[in-house]
């Protein structure tokens, strides 16, 4: 499944550290340790870099360096509470609910010696808001951006809209300067002009890019590291090699099954951090019989979590119940989903129009060993109802393709998110219009889209986790999907490398990373 | 020998167009839209049609297809649709690491295979042919990425003697990191070419014309220099053509194991991006790459043997 980046962010990293594990050391910098300047840092990575232009990518590979060339307005917080200041230092809600004002921090300067003011924001937000860029939906409620001065920029929203400051920390919403200074956005993504910690020194497109530190970043002291380099290493054993070999000092997702590997080689440590990923077991309703509710529970009873945490993560994450991350403040705990209980599948399976079974697909990408395992595991369950699937192997293309069209009768998919609000990631999975037809479940509840859409105008967040309660509670009757288990970020990185701490967005925070010796 | 070569560089084109046509078919053929995938799961049909526009998908297919032949005809190869490059200055990167591993690996088959298909020769039935044949046997049933991780794991990880990926930025370290890699793809050609090498040895050596040689009472070092090794050579030949030929197929995996970002790795990710300029672009490049390899062995033929010297 593509990643899906949405916005939402979480009240997560204590829950994160309960997801199981809290054994994995995560290594903050040991006592009396104070940073030091200096160092290149290479970074790897499964994925290539594609665009700088903030206003297009939807992949990680591109949000993330973007995050370290450009500023938002505003970052997520830490403990994933809400936002904090980053280029705007204040901001608030007028009366009414329809306008928000944001304070830019003074003396801020681009890469290029220009300082940064209301224009550059008005212009950022509007190329964002064009429909050409992918990420327009995050800014659909704001009708107008304003400047009354050089320092404020005010931005009105048609029905007040909670999730505003939220939006105005995600990578799309980067402050790039008025006019892309003068460049095309082509000539702009390749050579990046932000205010963020790091500025672009040289790019092989596909193959790595190399960022040095900005000498005049307003944050005074950051960053640490003299340069930052993205290399792409699309086999997960390589990466891991490398750093244990030395040649570089970041492995971003090492496999789930050499962390034990890594862990032991003592030269390289794991980070685990809370993620916001969920992954389901994807079911076409509109498909017979999967258009059943009863159908849907019996395999949703039919799926042993346990297992597949076991089998595939290694142990590392939980079984999941409800739809949301548990790194957001709108998961409900008290949401067990349905337990691996083949008797109770059985009764499901009785009251359905299908009481002795049927035969279906089960869809996985190609090299995706653990989508393989996964449906292997799946299919022999779900053979004890009677049900007999067929696993259809596609390359991860055209697998995307067939979710889309919904040309198929169950795969695997999974949610990821942007921003430190619920409302974009709750919409995407339980929504049929939230952009993915309900990742791709094509399941319509009218009731549950009335209550996600009422939710996002309220600005008491109580309020707002009562109707999420409700949605999840909803949606996990229907079981338009099957939530599989909430999946921890990991990375592997060396010893010498301190204060590594990404988001539950993402966001890698480089800034703050310094190397020792 | 000029014409015969004018003659080789002319069938080039019904084979050019023909590898291109195949392509363009095949990938557009397939299920994935480009649009799609680039953009992911949130792009609004707005945005979806405007990058197919953009990149020309919503043109009606002959006329996609004339275009791609118009520009392969000017030498204009495209636009990469994921890295916003043109293929020719993205060939410009990809192409020497993977010509480089080809050279080395090629060179390293040579020289591992030669001596010892004389040695196992002069020995037939002995403990070094013995030992050999069994070797082959092993290294022709060991996967390339097992090779690969193998090697990495004792000279780079142990021994620290070589780098344990990557491609370095200095010529020097361009080649150091291309030893390992060229090891697992020469070990792959060796057990084919010391096999070939052996058989025309001993035939050679058993044939009335070295008999004669030996009447003549000519040295045994001109014996084998001029007319065992020579005559032995032109199987030796074919079989490394076609080895080297299957190695642009083997630098897929080996350019993996051992992340250089040469063609191979340049064409999987196309493939999966649906990068269509960049799929097309690599699948010519690798024809051309087995057609000029099969080239060079056509007129190494003609200098070892010159019953098949061309006119």
């Amino acid at each position: 499944m593509k990643t899906t980046r949405v916005t939402a962010r979480l009240a997560g990293l204590a829950v994160g550290l309960a997801l199981g594990v809290s054994a994995l050391a995560v290594t903050r910098a040991s006592a009396a340790d104070t940073p030091q300047k200096g160092g290149d840092l290479i970074m790897l990575r499964a994925e290539q870099l594609r665009t700088l232009l903030p206003s297009q990518p939807t992949d990680n590979a591109s949000i993330w360096p973007i995050e370290e060339v450009f500023n938002t307005l505003l970052v997520p917080k830490q403990d994933g509470s809400g936002v904090a200041p980053s280029l705007a230092t204040s901001w608030e809600q007028s009366k009414d609910g329809l306008d928000w004002t944001f304070h830019l921090r003074h003396g801020v300067k681009f890469t290029n010696g220009q300082e940064m003011t209301s224009k550059d924001v008005k212009f950022s937000i509007e190329e964002t808001s064009k429909p050409s860029s992918p990420f327009a939906f995050i800014n659909a409620a704001i009708t107008k951006v304003t400047t009354p001065d050089a320092y404020t920029v005010v931005i009105h929203t048609a029905k007040p809209f909670a999730p505003l400051p939220a939006d105005m920390a995600i990578f799309a919403n980067s402050i790039v300067p008025y006019d892309y200074a003068g460049m095309t956005p082509e000539a702009f993504s390749k050579k990046p002009i932000g205010t963020g910690p790091f500025m672009l020194k040289s790019w092989t497109p596909g193959v790595e890019a190399t960022f040095e530190r900005n000498p005049n970043y307003w944050d005074k002291g950051k960053p640490y590291l003299d340069s930052i380099t993205f290399k792409v290493v699309a086999d997960s054993n390589t990466r891991a090699n490398e750093v244990q070999g030395g040649q570089a000092q970041i492995d971003e997702f090492p496999a789930f099954s050499s962390i034990t590997a890594l862990q032991n080689s003592g030269t390289a440590k794991i980070g685990t951090y809370a993620s916001s990923r969920v992954d389901f077991l994807s079911i076409n309703t509109q498909k017979k019989p999967f258009d059943n509710v009863d159908v849907r529970r019996a395999i949703a009873s039919a799926v042993d979590k346990n297992t597949l945490v076991k089998v595939v993560l290694f142990g590392h994450g939980k079984p999941a119940g409800a739809y949301m991350s548990p790194s957001s403040w709108s998961h409900d705990p008290s949401i067990t989903g349905y337990p691996y209980d083949l008797k109770a599948a059985k009764a499901f399976l009785a009251k359905s129009p299908v009481p002795d079974g049927f035969k279906a697909t089960i869809t996985v990408a190609s090299g995706n060993s653990d989508q393989q395992t996964m449906a292997q595991i799946i299919q022999a369950s779900l053979a004890k109802l009677g049900i007999k699937i067929t696993i259809q192997t596609l390359d991860p293309s055209a697998a995307y393709d067939a979710k889309q069209n919904g040309n198929y009768d169950m795969g695997f998919s999974y949610d990821t998110t942007d921003i430190v609000d619920p409302d974009e990631i709750i919409r995407f999975t339980g929504s049929y219009d939230g952009g993915s037809h309900g990742l791709y479940s094509f399941y319509k509840n009218k009731e549950i889209d009335s209550w996600i859409a009422k939710a996002a105008t309220l600005n008491d967040q109580d309020a707002r986790q009562k109707i999420y309660f409700k949605v999840e509670k909803a949606w996990n009757e229907a079981q338009p999907l099957v939530p599989l288990f909430y999946t921890p970020e990991l990375y592997a990185y060396a010893s010498n490398v301190h204060d590594f701490h990404p988001f539950v967005t993402g966001n890698y925070n480089l800034a703050d990373v310094w190397m020792s010796k | 020998m000029l014409r015969f070569l004018i003659r080789r560089l002319l069938l080039l084109i019904p084979v050019v167009v023909g590898v291109a046509t195949l392509t363009f078919m095949l990938m557009h053929m397939t299920p994935g839209d480009p649009a799609r995938t680039y953009l992911g799961d949130r792009a609004s049909p707005q945005a979806l049609a405007a990058l197919r526009h953009q990149w020309g998908l919503d043109q009606p297919l002959w006329r996609q297809y004339l275009a791609f032949m118009g520009g392969l005809a000017t030498g204009n190869l495209g636009q990469s649709m994921f890295f916003h490059d043109s293929i020719v200055s993205l060939l410009a990167i990809r192409l020497p690491p993977t010509l480089l591993l080809m050279a080395i690996a090629t060179l390293f088959s040579i020289l591992i295979s030669v001596p010892l298909a004389v040695w196992m020769a002069l020995s037939r039935g002995g403990a070094v042919d013995t030992a050999v044949r069994s070797f082959n046997s092993v290294a022709q049933g060991t996967p390339l990425f097992f090779t690969g991780a193998v090697l990495i794991a004792v000279f780079s990880l142990k021994l620290h003697w070589f780098p344990v990926a990557g491609y370095g930025k200095t010529f020097g370290e361009h080649v150091v990191s291309l030893i390992l890699p060229s090891i697992a793809v020469a070990l792959v050609i060796i057990p084919f070419l010391i096999r070939g090498l052996r058989g025309a040895l001993i035939d050679a050596l058993n044939s009335e014309f070295v008999n004669f040689a030996k009447a003549k009472g000519l040295s045994r070092r001109a014996i084998w220099t001029h007319y065992a090794l020579r005559n032995a050579a032109i199987p030796g030949i074919s079989i490394l053509g076609i080895q080297v030929g299957y190695l642009a197929g083997g630098s897929l995996v080996i350019e993996n194991v051992f992340a250089i970002p040469g063609m191979g790795t340049f064409l999987m990710k196309g493939i999966l991006n649906r990068d269509f300029p960049v799929v097309q672009a690599s699948a010519l490049i690798f024809a051309l790459l087995v057609i000029f390899v099969y080239l060079l062995t056509d007129i190494a033929y003609g200098l070892f043997d010159p019953r098949v010297r061309v006119k």
